[in-house]
Parts: structure tokens; C-alpha cells; sequence
């Protein structure tokens, strides 16, 4: 430490100056949830014990995850004091985690359902660090529910600088937290669910589900399906089983779907609280992020095709020093595009970027969008008629490649209407994409840097892909294929006094 | 302003070293593609090429490594100024960063294998966004050294956390 600031920590943090352990009611859920990691180990202990008769091994097996929960409840301590927030793990390899607390971006809380019984939460501290380590997370696992809230709404305030611990309203810091709570921004409407079959979350539901019943039947053995049975079955023909056969994985397809939807987003709330986000989601295990609202730089409003044919789309937050891959910036269920917009430009502060109209990108962005949608659907048609009579092929194979075409164009058109930018106020918005449209907006304090990428083509037809480098989210925000003079245009509306030093002579 | 603003290319070019430099590094993944390909014939008949292909690859080969190295060449340019840094690189696509001295978070200075025998040095530039690394390449090695202090110096003046 180089002489870090001594700063006075937070009136209300002063309380955990000292190194201190968790909530001893960790004691309980420790050895549970070691007793499920090692269920797989534990069966097999049974097994042998059984065999050979004797209890000893059966109360070792269990003994052991017991001991190894008390001995991590045991050696995990924390303290905050100097302005950090240090946390000390491990026996054999102890480790200690800090981290300064004007550093602090987010803070989650969740609280798995064993956690729930006992009135705990576990509380995440995000400080932006790329690490996916798993041990490099400054986790306090089991806090009690008020301590918990307490402790957020302190590290909150002390990560947004003000050092003052909330001169408006002492009481928000102690248990009248949660309990002063303005009205949430958005709850969870249940007639969304329609759109959880059309989520990727449904799909990988339901691939886990069928990895998991793959994994049984082989287990048990082989199946075996008599194709002759089937196909000369008593009075059912075979394609009337296949098409019930399709309608069953359909009704389990949308069931898990549905199912998943609610599990990840039941009681969903976005709150503002205390110059905060707050969402809160879940059902078996409730999380709860926090986004400094500083740190917030911009929204993102993303509409995988099928959900843009059902009117809906996801909105998620741009946030300094989280990566959107952690899923946790996330401003709304799935839910129709309205409310989508409406969330996203109640965190913006601003409606306009989200819907007000974009400046297009002119004709020859136009040519190049049919050019590139065209192109590969005239190859697929090129190589399949080639395919007849090269590789015997059969006569409808090109009848089908045909398709290809009208998709082509449909995609063509419709990436040509996509694409737009504007600088609205202080907000950089750019939107493109068909299949998965995107449209970003970006506070233009938030831009750190520019790419302007062009290929040989894109030079040849005064194009280039303007890209804002940010903290945060996909870490960049693009405008794809804009003229070379409106790119330069767009960057020096943004950020005034950077691109000008690098203009070609104005004389 | 006039009607049509552009951006000009940045005013210093890398050093000449670097296109020398660049085609030795293109030469030898040239040569070691073709060994690959000849040894993959000749000892295990994994790939069975007609001679005719072999010729297009070595072509090919001999081309790209006559042809980018100089295009690179002329693409690869940079500047610093009070405020920003602004880099171009690429050949096909060319790629140009602009990024102000008070978002720049560290300086990295690196000498690769090759690069060190032409006394050649890139010297790269982040900031907190991963979209954003500034490399340079082929810069003689004082004068990295140099606009290492020089970007250290500038980017150290202005305060903040640079996010």
C-alpha cells in the first residue's frame, strides 16, 4: 500500500473495523451445502458401508462435509477499516482479499433458498476486476438479511465517493432500510411469460433437461426403439406418432421454458433507491444487484428476431466495469418492447435516445447491406445447382436453395431499415442488425476512446465502423458503415476537442 | 469546418526496420505452412495434393509476403499530441484509435523475439476498455523508450481513475 488516503470510513462501516466471522447460523448451511457437493461421494460411501456392514464409514462420510463447513465458517473472516474491505479465507492456504472501497461498482445480494430459511444473504462485491476466478470474488457468504442491507447501502455510498454518510436520511442506513423502500420502476407482469419459449434461457432449459434424461436412460440401459413396431404399430400410423411425438417435446419444450422464466425472474423489481439501482429477481434463489447509478454509462435495448416478431425485447444496462456476460445488468425480463423502453429511458433519465428517430447511413451502406445478404444466398443457390449435375444430386435440391433468396432479401431490407445513429444530447445511440437487432445508447462522458475500422471496400465507398470505446457492457458500442465525414462529425459532436486536432487541412 | 471533414493520417511513420521485420515474420510462416504441407505429403499421405496445388500455395505464399508487409508498411502510423493518441495499422482493413491522454491507464513497452534483432520495440496503449489497446509497432527501440517516459508523463498529469 502506497500510502493510501486516510480517509475516515463511513460512520455506519465504523462498526466492522475489526476482523470478525460471518453469521454463525452459517453453521447450518456450510455443512448442507457441502453435504449436496459430495452427495455423488457420499451414495458411494453408503454403498460400501452396507457392504461391509459397518457404521464407521457412514458417519465418517458425513463427519467429513460437517467438518470441513465448520473449519471454512472457522477460518473466513472480514473487516472493513482504512477504507478497504479486506477478506481472510483458508487454512492451509490462507489468502486475503481487499479492496478499496471508493473502488466498489456493485453490490449483489442472494440468498439461496437454505440461505432464505435462516434469514441470510450472501453479499457480492463487484470492484470491476476482469477476473473470473472464482476465488478472487470478495464474497461475504451469510450475513443476516438487516446487516446485509445495512452493509450495502454503506458500501454503496462509500464506492460513489460521498463521503458523507447520507446527511438526508440517517434512517436509511439502518433497519428501517428495506422497509422505506420507494414504489419499485417495474415489477414482474405475468403475462410475460408468452415470451419465455422465445428466449435462448427456454432453449438451454430444455438442452440441459434432455442432456440429463440422456444421461439417465443410458445409465439404466438401452433403450432400444423397434422402428418396425412403430411403423406397422396396431391402428396408429407413423406419421400421426411422429406428430405427437412432436406436439409432447413442444408442450415440455414451452413448460421448461416457462418454467425457467419464473424461476430466474419471479417477484422481479427495479428499484431507485439512494442514487442506486436495485433489481431484485428470483425464486428458489433471490438476487439482488445494485448498480451505482453513477457508473451507469448507458442502455441497451436487444431484440433476438424472435422476440422482435412478438413485439418484445431484453434491455440491460451499460455499466463501468461490468461485463455483460455476467447477465446480473440486466433492467428487465423479457417483456414487451414498450415497457423495455420505457425502463431503459427511465435509467437513461431521457426517452429520446431509445425512441426518437436515427440518422441513416445513406445509399451506399444500403448497397453494401444488400451486397452482403445477397451474396452468400447466391452461392448457396450457385453450389446447389452445380451440385446436380457434379454430384448427382437430387432435382429438388436447387428448388430448395431457391429459398435462400427471398430470405436474403428480407434480411437485406430489413438490415438496411436497422441501421441508424444519433447524438441526442449527451447520448451516443447507434442501431443495426437484423436477426439480432441491437440498439445502444451511450452517454457520451463514458466514451474513452474511438476505432474507426474500414476495409479496402468500405474505404473505395467512404465507409467506416465507428466504434466508441467504453468500460463497460460489450465494451464498445459500433456505428456500423457510416459516411467517413458523418463519422467524424458524429465523434466530435460527442467528444468535443479530440478528432478536430486530426482532421485533414480545413484551409 | 469545412463541408466534408475527414481524418488525415497520422504524421509519424513506423521505422523502415519494421517492413524488413514484418517480412521475415510472414517469410517463415510461409515456410513453415509449405514445410508442413510437403512433410504431411511426403512422409504420412494425410493430405494428397496434385503438385498444381502445391504450386498455388507457394505462390500465394510468395505473394502475401511480397505484397502486406509493404502495404502494412505504408498503412502503420501514429502521433501523439498533447491530448490523445492516435494510431493507424492494419492493410486490408485498416483501423485507426484515437484515444485522450486522460482515459490512458498503462503503458506497456514490449521488445519481441525477432524484433530484437532489428532493434525494434512496439509499445502499447490501454485503456479501461478492452476494445481499446493502441499498439505501435515497429518503433526503434529509443524511441519507444522515449514515448513510453513521454505517455507515462502526459497521462499521469491528469487526475481521475480513467474509466
Amino acid at each position: 500500500m502506497t500510502g493510501p488516503p486516510v480517509t475516515e470510513p463511513p460512520a455506519g462501516l465504523a462498526q466492522e473495523h475489526d476482523w470478525q466471522r460471518l453469521d454463525p447460523r452459517m453453521l447450518l448451511v456450510h455443512p448442507v451445502l457441502e453435504v449436496v457437493k459430495f452427495l455423488p461421494v457420499l451414495l458411494g460411501v453408503l454403498v460400501a458401508g452396507t457392504a461391509t456392514g459397518t457404521l464407521t464409514w457412514e458417519l465418517f462420510g458425513l463427519g467429513f462435509p460437517v467438518a470441513l463447513g465448520l473449519l471454512r465458517y472457522l477460518t473466513t473472516s472480514f473487516r472493513i477499516a482504512d477504507g478497504r474491505v479486506e477478506l481472510k479465507r483458508g487454512l492451509l492456504n490462507r489468502s486475503t482479499l481487499s479492496a478499496r472501497l471508493d473502488r466498489v461498482r456493485t453490490v449483489d445480494l442472494s440468498a439461496s433458498l437454505v440461505h432464505r430459511l435462516l434469514g441470510l444473504q450472501t453479499l457480492r462485491i463487484g470492484t470491476g476486476s476482469t477476473s473470473t476466478d472464482e476465488d478472487d470474488r470478495l464474497d461475504l457468504d451469510g450475513l443476516p438479511t438487516e446487516r446485509a442491507l445495512r452493509l450495502r447501502g454503506e458500501l454503496l455510498r462509500a464506492g460513489a465517493g460521498h463521503a458523507e454518510p447520507s446527511a438526508a436520511g440517517p434512517g436509511v442506513g439502518t433497519a428501517a432500510g428495506p422497509v422505506s423502500a420507494p414504489p419499485p420502476a417495474l415489477t414482474l407482469d405475468l403475462g410475460w411469460v408468452r415470451y419465455a419459449p422465445l428466449t435462448g434461457t427456454g432453449a438451454v432449459v430444455f438442452a440441459g433437461l434432455l442432456g440429463a434424461v440422456g444421461q439417465v436412460v443410458s445409465s439404466v440401459g438401452e433403450v432400444r426403439v423397434d422402428t418396425t413396431r412403430i411403423e406397422s404399430g396396431p391402428g396408429l400410423p407413423g406419421a400421426l406418432l411422429v406428430a405427437a411425438l412432436g406436439v409432447g417435446v413442444l408442450v415440455v419444450y414451452v413448460a421448461f421454458s416457462v418454467a425457467g422464466y419464473l424461476v430466474a425472474n419471479w417477484g422481479f423489481a427495479l428499484r431507485r433507491e439512494a442514487g442506486s439501482w436495485h433489481v431484485r429477481r428470483g425464486l428458489l434463489t433471490t438476487r439482488e444487484t445494485s448498480i451505482d447509478e453513477e457508473r451507469v454509462a448507458g442502455v441497451t435495448l436487444t431484440e433476438p428476431w424472435p422476440l422482435r416478431l412478438a413485439g418484445a425485447a431484453r434491455v440491460s444496462a451499460i455499466v463501468t466495469g461490468l461485463a455483460t456476460a455476467s447477465n446480473s445488468a440486466a433492467l428487465a425480463p423479457p417483456a414487451p418492447r414498450v415497457v423495455a423502453q420505457r425502463v431503459g429511458s427511465l435509467v437513461l433519465g431521457s426517452a429520446e435516445p431509445l425512441v426518437g428517430g436515427l440518422v441513416a447511413h445513406g445509399p451506399v451502406a444500403r448497397q453494401r447491406r444488400w451486397f452482403r445478404a445477397l451474396a452468400p444466398a447466391l452461392l448457396v443457390v450457385g453450389a446447389a445447382s452445380l451440385a446436380v449435375p457434379l454430384l448427382d444430386a437430387p432435382g429438388w435440391v436447387p428448388l430448395v436453395a431457391l429459398l435462400a433468396l427471398p430470405v436474403g432479401v428480407a434480411l437485406a431490407v430489413d438490415r438496411t431499415r436497422s441501421l441508424g445513429h444519433a447524438v441526442v444530447g449527451d447520448t451516443l445511440v447507434a442501431r443495426s442488425g437484423s436477426l439480432l437487432r441491437r440498439r445502444e445508447a451511450l452517454g457520451v462522458e463514458h466514451v474513452i476512446g474511438w476505432n474507426l475500422r474500414a476495409t479496402w471496400f468500405q474505404r473505395r465507398g467512404g465507409l467506416t465502423s465507428l466504434s466508441a470505446t467504453t468500460a463497460g457492457g460489450r465494451q464498445s458500442v459500433t456505428v456500423l458503415d457510416v459516411p467517413d465525414d458523418e463519422a467524424v462529425r458524429v465523434a466530435s459532436d460527442a467528444v468535443p476537442g479530440l478528432v478536430e486536432q486530426f482532421l485533414a487541412d480545413a484551409r | 469546418m469545412s463541408p466534408l471533414p475527414t481524418l488525415r493520417d497520422p504524421s509519424e511513420q513506423v521505422n523502415p526496420r519494421a517492413r524488413t521485420l514484418w517480412r521475415l515474420e510472414t517469410g517463415l510462416e510461409g515456410l513453415a505452412l509449405l514445410a508442413t504441407l510437403v512433410v504431411g505429403d511426403l512422409v504420412w499421405d494425410a493430405v494428397d495434393l496434385p503438385w498444381w496445388a502445391h504450386a498455388l500455395i507457394a505462390l500465394a505464399v510468395v505473394g502475401y509476403v511480397a505484397v502486406v508487409p509493404q502495404w502494412r508498411y505504408l498503412v502503420h502510423r501514429w502521433e501523439v499530441t498533447e491530448t490523445a493518441v492516435y494510431t493507424q495499422t492494419g492493410w486490408w482493413a485498416r483501423e485507426r484509435r484515437i484515444a485522450p491522454m486522460s482515459r490512458i491507464q498503462t503503458v506497456d513497452y514490449e521488445e519481441g523475439a525477432l524484433a530484437r534483432l532489428f532493434g525494434l520495440a512496439s509499445v502499447t496503449v490501454t485503456t479501461a476498455s478492452a476494445a481499446g489497446a493502441l499498439v505501435i509497432f515497429g518503433l526503434d527501440k529509443q524511441r519507444a523508450r522515449a514515448l513510453v517516459d513521454e505517455l507515462t508523463l502526459k497521462a499521469d498529469a491528469v487526475p481521475g481513475d480513467a474509466t
